[in-house]
This record gives structure tokens, C-alpha cells and sequence, in this order.
């Protein structure tokens, strides 16, 4: 009996002939907030799909609470109603509105009666900043950042053990970007169990309980973001430390 | 240049009728067979998909009065006796079904995995992501290119001429070679046509509007 | 097996049939372009009455029925004492049905050609004639070659409709074969395969050629016969 609410252990995955996930392991309390960083190609989001089991690892094991989620006579829907995820592009559904888009899983998922489904999806777009007046807009009449802060409010508005984010603002233009973070801030800050993908290391310093350094299919390190950052072990995780930080300006050493 | 409209009105009635039960009976079978290709090509592993695609291919790849033949011909052999009219429609039906699953196909693609997956995520079931995120969207994509097809079987009844369905082009030989007036007869039948194609095609750009998901364009036009 | 015995006894047939539905195909493609081009032209460019009558032909062709139309010309215009052969009145109705959607085509290509680049023209001192045909026509050119492919498949596959008006092309040829032999199954599976078969060498080849003149990074515009 662990008290780990994810347990990630040795998980491989070959995707076309390549083998992407080459023994990945993680594991994270509740209301963890853990960010997984690395080069393109590294699987960073392939593993989080096998977590949510829009794939399933070719070997290797997944426990959420506890109870194996890999096993052969898993409930899919059970389990991906339990686990929130967030895409780099959205997808939301375009033929609904941003109300709508959140209460579908409530009402075709959860079950819950129409008002009470409504009242749900309500407060979760609340809580990530969309007013009301926005609530009958489609997808399409929404700028990037609404779309994205939908899609997390109907990731939480299920209610899950856990939230996963997959790039989610690597498709968003730069003065849009900010309004998200907020958002993933706020989510971090009250205790919500969070596992991103993102290169937005000043999310990963404020927030982050602990970064993740994926490189070739594993996990190469792992630390504390003023541990990580300031001292990263291997040669590798300092490579790519070195890349980003030019790219995104942010100072490694010092405050 | 003068028509008795009151002798040929009966043919010209019957001629319509016959063209529109073509018409709808075409279209229908079509959008079964299509909507199945469709699916099949998509999110069918093989060897389904690829035999989806084949199928698809063959049947645009034929033209529409061969197929005619091949279906008034052909099922006798396999114990079917069909009358001109049923194999007519037949036959539109599988050629349309050809061109509605390319048009399905399109919109399938142009909406893409990724709204799928979103359902997926949030622990809907296969079939109630199909149904509530995807076959909306498909409809809605796809009615421009449809309400064309619609059109285009609406024409194209007009090749039962060559298995003697009593479809509106037969009906105007049939006048003709008594009245002998080519010209008015013909232009009077290029006329209904010409009628019918723009109430079809107004009717479903009406229905395109009201229905079309808003900020989003439609598929092919 | 009858097919191979009707294919051994008859393949001279076929073949003329065949050659005869191809330059229907072609001669109803070169002139639904000799006529698709202009009309283009006249909806994008040209003034009021002008474009009036150009988008009245255009609706009106793909109104109504080719066989329809090719019934006009054959059964019809004799009337006014223009009598045409099977085989020319054949490709005229082709042509003429080519030529409405054709003109689709290149309405929408050229429509899809950004409005910079005639503004960048005419900036540069050319006549508006000068750039249609030195900076427009070509970049559409390019993109209607998808659209083309579709064409030309359909004219193949509809010169078919030249049977009914005593043309014997392909199709024609199953008719004849069969009232001689009954295989009447035999000999159209043979016609539809060839149908098939030269469907598929002209998208391929099309495609080939698309990708050979392709301008790189120019998009390419998918379209149905609308």
C-alpha cells in the first residue's frame, strides 16, 4: 500500500516501428504539481497518453490509486473519466457551445441531470476565468486562450484524481499564453494533482512541486526546480537546459 | 410553334415521377453505401479499409449507364429479376454511393482524431464519441458537396433513358416521336430540369444556413 | 470461361470502341477549355452584361442534363436546318457541358490567388490584359490541374452517354456483343474494367505531373464537379 496516486513503472512503447517510451517510470503524490521537460522526440507526450490509455504501453505497469490500470480487464472510460487531459490544440468539440462543451461529459459520463450538470460546467468556466456572456460561443468565436481555458475547464469540471496537460500553450500566440499559465497557476496552487508537458520554465519555478527531464524514451533526472535548473547532474539535461534558456530568456543561475 | 400542353402533360407528370422516385431511391441507397465506405476507409484497421477503398474506387470509376447494364444484366444470373426502374435505381444508388463517400470522407478528415480523442479522454465510450462529437459535424460538413450530388443523380436519372425507364427524358422521345417537335419538347424537359436542380439547390443552401456550426465554413464547394 | 472467350473474339471491337470514346473525352476536354477559359474570364473580369450572360450559361449547362443537352443538339437544331453527325453533335454536347464547369474551375482558382498579386501587376505598369495572362493564368493554371483530373475522368466516363445517340464508342460495343452472344455480363465487365483501368492510369499520371510543375509551398485546390 503506497500513497502514491500515480505510479508509472518501466513503461514501454514503440510507435511505427520506433520504440518511443524505452522504460519510463514516475510516480506522484496527490496534489503534486510536476512538469516533464526535454527534447522533441524524447515521448515526453506519448507517456502521458499511456497514462490517460489513449495508448497502451507495449510492457511495463500504471497504477492509479493504487489499482492497475494497465491490466487486462480495465474499464477504459471508467478510468479516463478519472484522469483529466488537456491537448496542445484544443479540441474542443466545435459543433457545441463553450457550456456545452463542458457539460457533455457530465451529462453522457457522470450521469448527472441536466440542471445539475449545467451548474457544474457553469462554475468550472467560471474558475478558469470565462464570464458568462461567453458561455454560448462557439469554439470558433473564441480567441486561443478561451479555447484552451474551456478545454481545461472541461477537464476539471469531470472532477478527476488527476490532470495531465500536453504542451498547452505551445499553440498559442505569445500574448495569449499568459492567460492560461494563470490559470494552470491557480489550478497548481490549490493542490489539484497536475503532470505537464511545457517549456514554460517560469511556470515550472513557480509552481512546480518537481521538474522531469525525459530524454530518448526514459526518465534521465529529476529534482526540484531550484535544484534541477541551477544544478542539473548529467550532460544532457544541462545541453538542453542551455538551448531553452536562450530561447526563452530565462536566467539558470542565481535568483 | 405550337405545343398542346394538355396531351403531353400526363407523360411529362408520369416522365417527373418516375425521375424523382429515381432521384430519392438513388440518393438514399448512396448515402448508405457511402456513409458505410466512408467509415470503413477512416477508422477501419485493414484489410477493411483498404477494401473500402477499392470498392469506392470502382464505383466512381464506371460509368453510370454500364452499371445500369451490369445491374439489369448481371442479377438475373444470381436469381434477382429486377424491373428497369429498381435496377436503374440500383444502379444510381451504388454510383452515388461512390461519390457520397469520397464526400463523407472529407469531412471526416477535415474534422479530424483530435475532438475524438478530447471524448475519449473525458471517458465517453467509442460509439458515444462517433455519435455525439462526430456525426454532427459530419452532417453538417458535408451538406454543400451533398446538396451537389443531389443534384447531380437528379441528372444523371436521365441515362435510365437507356434501359427504358419511363423517366422524364424517355417520356419527352416518347412525345417527340409523335408531335414531332424536337426542340419545344426538349427545351420544355432541359426547363423541368433546370426548375427542379434550383429548387434542390436553394432548399438545401437554405438548411446549409441555418445548420451550419457557426464560425466553422463548410467542406467542399 | 466466357469472359476470356468473348474478350478473345471481340478485342479488335473493343478497341475501336475504346479509341472512339477517347477522342470523344479529349475532344470534349480541349473544347470545354477553349470554352471554360473565356467564360472565366468574362464572370471574374468582365462588366456587367458580360458576366450576366457568362454565369447564365454556366447555370444553365449545369442545370440541366448533358444527355439532355446532347438530345438538343442532335434531334433538335436540325429543325433550324444545322445538322449534325452523331459523333461531332456528341462532342459538342461534351464540350459545351466541359466548358460550364471548366469555367468553375478557373473562377475559383483565380478567385484563390491572392488580390496582391494583381494589385502588384498592375503596380508595375502591366495592362490589365497583360496581367491576366502574364501573373493570373499561370499561377491558376497550376492550381486547376486536381480539378482537371476529375474533369477528364468524367468526360471519359461520360462520353458514354454518346451510345444513346448512336455513337459507337465503348459502351456501344457491349450492346452489339451482347445481341450477338447473350453475354451480355461478360462483355460489359470487360467495358467496365476498361473503364476502370484508364479511370486509374489518368489519376495516377495526373497526379505525377501535378507534383512534377507543383510551384513549392502553392497549395493545392481539391475540388468536386460542382
Amino acid at each position: 500500500m503506497t500513497d502514491y496516486l500515480l505510479r508509472v513503472e518501466d513503461v514501454h512503447k514503440n510507435l511505427g516501428g520506433k520504440e518511443i517510451l524505452k522504460g519510463a517510470s514516475l510516480n506522484m503524490h496527490k496534489g503534486d504539481t510536476k512538469v516533464i521537460i526535454g527534447p522533441s522526440g524524447a515521448g515526453k507526450s506519448t507517456l502521458l497518453r499511456c497514462i490517460n490509455l489513449l495508448m497502451r504501453p507495449d510492457s511495463g505497469r500504471i497504477f492509479l490509486d493504487d489499482e492497475e490500470i494497465t491490466g487486462k480487464h480495465v474499464n477504459l472510460s471508467l478510468v479516463r473519466s478519472e484522469i483529466g487531459f488537456v491537448f496542445q490544440h484544443f479540441n474542443l468539440f466545435m459543433h457545441l457551445t463553450a457550456l456545452d462543451n463542458v457539460k457533455l461529459g457530465l451529462v453522457k459520463v457522470k450521469k448527472l441531470s441536466g440542471q445539475e450538470a449545467e451548474s457544474n460546467a457553469a462554475r468550472a468556466l467560471r474558475d478558469v476565468g470565462i464570464q458568462d456572456t461567453l458561455f454560448r460561443n462557439y469554439p470558433a468565436q473564441l480567441s486561443g486562450g478561451q479555447q484552451q481555458r474551456v478545454a481545461i475547464a472541461r477537464a476539471i469540471a469531470m472532477e478527476p484524481k488527476i490532470i495531465l496537460l500536453d504542451e498547452p500553450t505551445s499553440a498559442l500566440d505569445p500574448e495569449l499564453i499568459g492567460e492560461v499559465l494563470r490559470v494552470m497557476e491557480h489550478l497548481a496552487q490549490s493542490r489539484t494533482t497536475m503532470l505537464a508537458v511545457t517549456h514554460e520554465i517560469g511556470f515550472a519555478k513557480n509552481v512546480a512541486d518537481e521538474i522531469v527531464f525525459m530524454d530518448n524514451g526514459a526518465v534521465l533526472e529529476t529534482g526540484t526546480p531550484a535544484d534541477l535548473l541551477a544544478n542539473p547532474k548529467h550532460e544532457r539535461t544541462q545541453r538542453f537546459l542551455g538551448k531553452i534558456t536562450e530561447l526563452y530568456g530565462v536566467k539558470r543561475t542565481g535568483a | 410553334m405550337n405545343i398542346q400542353f394538355e396531351s403531353i402533360l400526363p407523360y411529362l407528370l408520369t416522365g417527373f415521377y418516375y425521375t424523382a422516385l429515381l432521384t430519392v431511391g438513388g440518393l438514399a441507397l448512396g448515402f448508405a453505401i457511402g456513409a458505410t465506405l466512408a467509415f470503413a476507409e477512416t477508422y477501419l484497421p485493414r484489410p477493411a479499409s483498404t477494401v473500402a477503398s477499392g470498392a469506392e474506387q470502382v464505383l466512381r470509376g464506371i460509368p453510370l449507364i454500364v452499371v445500369f447494364f451490369l445491374v439489369y444484366f448481371g442479377l438475373p444470373y444470381v436469381g434477382i429479376v429486377l424491373s428497369p426502374t429498381v435496377a436503374a435505381a440500383l444502379g444510381l444508388g451504388l454510383r452515388s454511393g461512390g461519390y457520397q463517400s469520397q464526400i463523407f470522407r472529407g469531412a471526416l478528415e477535415s474534422i479530424g482524431v483530435g475532438q475524438v480523442e478530447a471524448a475519449l479522454s473525458i471517458g465517453m465510450s467509442k460509439s458515444s464519441a462517433y455519435r455525439e462529437v462526430l456525426l454532427p459535424q459530419a452532417i453538417r460538413l458535408s451538406i454543400p458537396a451533398w446538396s451537389n450530388e443531389f443534384t447531380v443523380v437528379l441528372k444523371d436519372t436521365s441515362m435510365a433513358y437507356a434501359i427504358g425507364v419511363a423517366e422524364l427524358l424517355k417520356q419527352a422521345a416518347n412525345i417527340v416521336a409523335l408531335t414531332l417537335q424536337p426542340l419545344e419538347i426538349y427545351a420544355i424537359v432541359a426547363a423541368i430540369y433546370f426548375i427542379a436542380t434550383l429548387v434542390v439547390s436553394r432548399t438545401m443552401n437554405t438548411a446549409y444556413e441555418k445548420w451550419k456550426i457557426p464560425g466553422l465554413g463548410g467542406g467542399a464547394r | 470461361m466466357e469472359i476470356v472467350d468473348v474478350l478473345l473474339n471481340y478485342w479488335p471491337m473493343l478497341l475501336q470502341g475504346f479509341e472512339i470514346t477517347l477522342i470523344l473525352a479529349a475532344a470534349g476536354f480541349l473544347l470545354g477549355f477553349a470554352i471554360g477559359i473565356p467564360i472565366a474570364l468574362a464572370e471574374t473580369y468582365g462588366s456587367r452584361l458580360v458576366r450576366w450572360l457568362a454565369i447564365g450559361y454556366v447555370e444553365l449547362i449545369r442545370g440541366t442534363p448533358m444527355l439532355v443537352q446532347i438530345f438538343l443538339i442532335y434531334y433538335a437544331l436540325p429543325q433550324f436546318g444545322i445538322r449534325f453527325d452523331a459523333i461531332t453533335a456528341a462532342i459538342l454536347g461534351l464540350g459545351i457541358n466541359s466548358g460550364a464547369y471548366q469555367a468553375e474551375y478557373f473562377r475559383g482558382s483565380i478567385k484563390s490567388i491572392p488580390s496582391g498579386q494583381m494589385d502588384a501587376a498592375l503596380s508595375v505598369g502591366m495592362k490589365l490584359t497583360q496581367a491576366i495572362f502574364s501573373v493570373i493564368l499561370p499561377q491558376s493554371l497550376r492550381l486547376v490541374v486536381p480539378a482537371w483530373t476529375n474533369e477528364i475522368v468524367y468526360l471519359v466516363q461520360y462520353s458514354s452517354v454518346a451510345y444513346l445517340v448512336t455513337v459507337v464508342e465503348l459502351t456501344a460495343v457491349g450492346g452489339i456483343v451482347g445481341v450477338r452472344t447473350f453475354q451480355y455480363v461478360a462483355i460489359y465487365s470487360i467495358i467496365a474494367l476498361i473503364y476502370l483501368a484508364t479511370t486509374i492510369a489518368i489519376t495516377t499520371a495526373t497526379r505525377r505531373i501535378e507534383l512534377r510543375y507543383a510551384i513549392p509551398g502553392f497549395a493545392s485546390s481539391k475540388t468536386f464537379r460542382i
